[in-house]
């Protein structure tokens, strides 16, 4: 009896544990020593020496690409992350209305998600340059005169974000499988309610799917964040530094600089600002996301509340 | 369901307009192979090239031991798919269908080890895979993918949150225990998030190349996307076969799209109510 | 049924695939293949192509070698993320190319006394220029194994076409601008092309060519990025790109030079091998220079370097000599220029037009340390110039030149 009981409390840690063997063995070391490494300067030819809080102060009072590259981040990710989901959710829904070569279609949406980041950046480059850019050819022949997209600060931002939402494939993805699993029945019933295509999106779609509207948001956010490898292929962080993301700023200062623990020290100040921004997304999801299996729960916890009276 | 003619030509145009952004980057990179470098280059631009220079494909492909790369690319993609899929759908379960001790502790840890930039724990990471003798082997972008990425396990636990509670307790009636519950009974209807994860992790993996480049050493453990990388040099970039190599690496992810396609929509017929 | 063999089947492919992946062994750590040879890792930035010819060359030195085994490892645009992250985790290869040596010198070994070794005769068949980009404070870290310097390039049909007369070595600045104010003129395409956001490193010849630097002896700038003629420098180029006839690229400029758009742009031997697929008509001249001043090139230096933590330094030695030895110089010519007063010479590379001007310029370059080997903190000091003069440069920006620059000499 004994024994059955302790395998019971067991059985969840045995589901989990691949996760925890190879968060001990492959993570934590890492992360910890990265995290000791924020307290040195290391200059990665040489051994570390340990300074304290020397890079955590020297990153809010002297050094002022910081704060630049920190807000350029919360820019880029405050207009790409909303802007990103509803493409991404919009295409999700477009691609499974029910007309005749979707799948095609669905095929195209993909295409750019799986072309790798070097030579869609090539590209990107070739589209959007100033002078002799395909776009602004393509748009002098029309009579407009384009705007010098990766030259000018003013639309460089822009230039980064129509090169990224090119990626939307992959969001579109997952939405696109959580919503064709939604039982067909759960519409046919709605219908015979007589809901039009709108009432059905947002009282039947929307709320099934938050569980992973949740995902891509937090998703979305961590790597708006750790933004790198666009940025230095397609702008290099220019123009005057308009878009020096702060993953570019970390990475710099890592590899090109080699302030290895100063870098540390970078990434771990975005990792409190994401965590942050995270859990205050998840004390609000309680009252947004939908999760079937809580469903139950919360009902219950509503009735133990009340026989406990106040609290 | 039945749609009006009306709303299937507005369908049609945006899907029409959509496709056109999406299509002409893409298109133009693809004739853009077939001309000289210097054709490609040329302004003003044009679509279609002068001559097709249908041998950029086969010069690029033997610029490079890319044979032995396609290999290796095909290994790992292989190898991390299979274990990220097994991985990650146990350990969403036990995320999604158990309420244990420090869950949510441990769920936030889980996601927090999203936050922290590649950047700077990869040279430690290098370090212990160094101390393991890993390094210049496809171990260290195999292995870790068969004990559960933060991001999948995430995405599959969404997932199983969203099926109903009684799911499982008729099958617990029955007699069966939790792993039975999980594989015989979870697994079948957790295909279409199975295969997403699948398509996604095969996706990423096939086009990494910061892992690759940071562990492996010489030319005979390269993947594909190192190799593609490499066509940039410091001073001066070989377009036209980055470009060919580019086209070609897409044509095996799309292929697996296509066929995964139909098995994301099967879950469907899975009666989830 | 049918399930289960599906995944019977997925696992033994599993299987096999994981015993293939993680069955090799390494050639372990203590620097021996596994047949007992002394294993050298060297590190190339070089791609593709130029890989090959590289593959070939190593190939060959292990014929001639029983006890050698050298395994090539190309990075191409992320070398330097790599041996950053080999000298940061204790890893790095054994041998590598090497230019950044303020940046890596740490982890280098001191080469010294391993040149002292082969005798004078063996260090003076170097141009001598070339040694000073090799050391840092008298110490020598790299031998070298190519170089560039910078020259005009020009598009022969485009001079034709405008009736204009093609550059000689002693063109100043204003006889370009009027070339290439003529060439707007009457072909419409641009006259000379220069970068927007020129690598400090490199645009400090052109500062050099108007007789001062980015900073003195001491790396302290003040007085000498804001001096007066570095100011006409900045000007110079800032007004060029004002009066229309020139452009400020986004990348390089070769680009706009081989698609024909601009005339006439100042930079290192590296296009040439595109120029000559393309079948450009094109010509190489010196740099102009500044009334009456002698134009100077930076020179971008390649070496060979031996990593401090090599366990296996001797043999290293053995390969560098090999690399940087003749019949290599040799085999590299039309990929890199030779760097031996012996090889240049008995191949005639003085008489092709194309190379000619890059050993010209070499030879007039003398004397000239860069700010990279003066200044602490170069990389650093280099990202914030690199800013400072896309303001002036920059279209959208257009900022004034002393103001910048003398904020540039502040901020230091």
């Amino acid at each position: 009896m004994k024994q059955r009981k302790f395998l019971k409390t067991a059985t969840p840690y045995l589901f989990i544990m691949p996760w925890i063997i190879g968060f001990l063995v492959f993570t934590i070391g890492p992360l910890i020593l990265s995290l000791i490494m924020s307290f040195f300067d290391w200059p990665l030819t040489t051994a570390p020496t340990f300074r304290g809080l020397g890079n955590y102060i020297d990153m809010f009072t002297k050094d002022k690409q910081f704060w630049k590259s920190l807000i350029i981040s919360l820019k880029y990710a405050a207009i790409f992350v909303p802007l990103n989901m509803i493409i991404a959710l919009f295409l999700a829904m477009l691609i499974t209305q029910p007309v005749k070569g979707v799948k095609v279609f669905r095929t195209i949406f993909y295409i750019p998600a799986v072309i790798s980041g070097v030579a869609v950046s090539i590209i990107w480059g070739w589209i959007l340059n100033g002078d002799y850019g395909v776009l602004n050819y393509l748009l002098s022949l029309l009579g407009i005169k384009g705007p010098k997209w990766l030259v000018d600060p003013a639309w460089a931002l822009l230039a980064v974000i129509i090169a990224s939402a090119f990626g939307v494939g992959t969001m579109m993805l997952i939405f696109y499988t959580d919503i064709k699993n939604i039982p067909v029945d759960v519409y046919e019933a709605a219908s015979i309610d007589g809901a039009g295509p709108a009432r059905k999106f947002f009282s039947i779609t929307l709320p099934i799917i938050t569980p992973t509207i949740l995902f891509n948001l937090i998703t979305s956010i961590i790597s708006s964040f750790q933004q790198v490898t666009l940025v230095m292929l397609l702008t290099g962080g220019g123009p005057l530094k308009s878009t020096y993301f702060y993953g570019l700023f970390t990475y710099n200062n890592a590899f090109k600089h080699h302030k290895l623990g100063y870098a540390s020290a970078n990434a771990w100040v975005m990792f409190i600002i994401i965590l942050l921004l995270t859990a205050v997304v998840f004390k609000s999801s309680s009252a947004w996301v939908f999760y079937e299996t809580e469903a139950k729960n919360s009902g219950a916890k509503k009735t133990k509340k009340k026989k406990g009276g106040r609290k | 369901m039945k749609m009006s003619k009306k709303s299937k030509i507005v369908i049609y145009i945006l899907l029409g307009l959509v496709a056109i952004y999406f299509l002409a980057p893409f298109i133009y990179m693809l004739f853009s192979a077939f001309k000289t470098e210097g054709e490609a280059i040329a302004y003003p631009p044009k679509l279609l090239p002068s001559e097709w220079h249908f041998e950029n494909f086969i010069n690029a492909w033997k610029s490079q031991p890319f044979g032995t790369y396609l290999w290796n690319s095909i290994l790992v993609t292989v190898l991390t798919t299979v274990g990220q899929v097994l991985s990650c759908s146990l350990v969403a379960y036990g995320f999604a269908r158990f309420n244990f001790k420090g869950k949510n502790i441990l769920f936030m840890i889980l996601l927090s080890t999203m936050m922290i930039p590649w950047d700077v724990t990869m040279i430690p990471q290098y370090m212990e895979f160094n101390l393991f003798g890993w390094i210049n082997t496809l171990k260290p972008l195999i292995v870790p993918a068969w004990f559960g990425s933060a991001y999948y396990v995430f995405l599959m636990r969404q997932f199983l949150m969203g099926i109903p509670k009684d799911f499982e307790e008729a099958a617990r009636i029955d007699g069966a225990n939790q792993f039975q519950i999980y594989w015989k009974i979870f697994m079948p209807i957790m295909k279409p998030s199975l295969i997403l994860v699948g398509v996604l992790n095969m996706l990423t993996v096939w086009n990494d190349y910061l892992g690759p480049l940071i562990f492996l050493q010489d030319r005979s453990k390269y993947t594909l996307a190192l190799g593609l990388a490499s066509f940039k040099g410091v001073h001066s970039t070989q377009i036209i076969p980055m470009l060919c190599i580019t086209i070609i690496m897409i044509i095996p992810p799309i292929i697996i799209f296509i066929i995964a396609q139909k098995y994301i929509v099967e879950g469907t017929s899975g009666s989830i109510k | 049924m049918k399930r289960k063999i599906a995944v019977m089947c997925v696992l033994a492919l599993t299987g096999t695939m994981m015993l293939t992946a993680c069955g090799n062994k390494k050639d372990s750590n203590d620097g021996k293949t596994s047949d007992g040879k002394t294993a050298i890792r060297f590190a190339t930035w070089d791609v593709a192509d130029d890989v090959d010819a590289q593959q070939k060359l190593v190939d060959k030195f292990n014929e001639e070698h029983d006890d050698i085994e050298v395994t090539l490892e190309a990075y191409g645009s992320d070398f330097d993320t790599k041996i950053s992250a080999g000298m940061g985790s204790g890893d790095t290869p054994d041998v590598m190319y090497m230019w950044n040596y303020p940046a890596y010198a740490d982890g280098l070994e001191p080469l010294d006394e391993y040149i002292d070794k082969e005798g004078d005769d063996y260090k003076n068949d170097f141009y001598s220029t070339l040694w000073n980009y090799n050391s840092l404070d008298g110490t020598t870290y790299g031998i070298p194994v190519g170089f560039t310097t910078h020259s005009l390039f020009y598009n022969k049909d485009l001079f034709a076409q405008a009736g204009v007369e093609e550059p000689t070595d002693d063109w100043t600045w204003s006889d370009l601008q009027a070339a290439a104010k003529t060439i707007e003129e009457k072909t419409g395409q641009k006259g000379f092309a220069f970068q927007m956001k020129p690598d400090p490193y490199d645009f400090e010849m052109y500062l050099w060519s108007n007789g001062t630097a980015y900073c003195d002896e001491d790396g302290q700038m003040a007085g000498q990025i804001d001096s007066k003629e570095s100011q006409e420098v900045f000007k110079m180029f800032q007004d060029m790109e004002k009066d229309g006839y020139a452009i400020a690229t986004e990348k390089n400029g070769t680009d706009e030079f081989r698609a024909g758009t601009a005339a006439m742009y100042v930079y290192g031997s590296w296009s040439i091998a595109s120029l000559n697929e393309d079948g450009m008509n094109y010509g190489v001249a010196k740099i102009p220079s500044f009334d009456g001043k002698t134009s100077v090139s930076i020179l971008s230096s390649s070496g060979l370097s031996i990593s401090k933590d090599s366990k296996n330094k001797d043999a290293a030695w053995e390969f560098v000599k090999y690399w940087t030895g003749e019949e290599c110089n040799k085999a590299r010519i039309g990929m890199e220029l030779p760097v031996l007063n012996s090889v240049v010479e008995s191949e005639g590379i003085m008489d092709e037009p194309e190379y000619a001007p890059f050993y010209e310029m070499l030879e007039q370059s003398d004397g000239h340390t860069p700010a990279s080997f003066l200044i602490e903190d170069w990389s650093e000091i280099s990202e914030n110039l690199s800013l400072s003069f896309e303001q002036i440069f920059n279209p959208s920006s257009y900022m004034d030149v002393k103001d910048v620059l003398k904020e540039a000499a502040d901020a230091q």
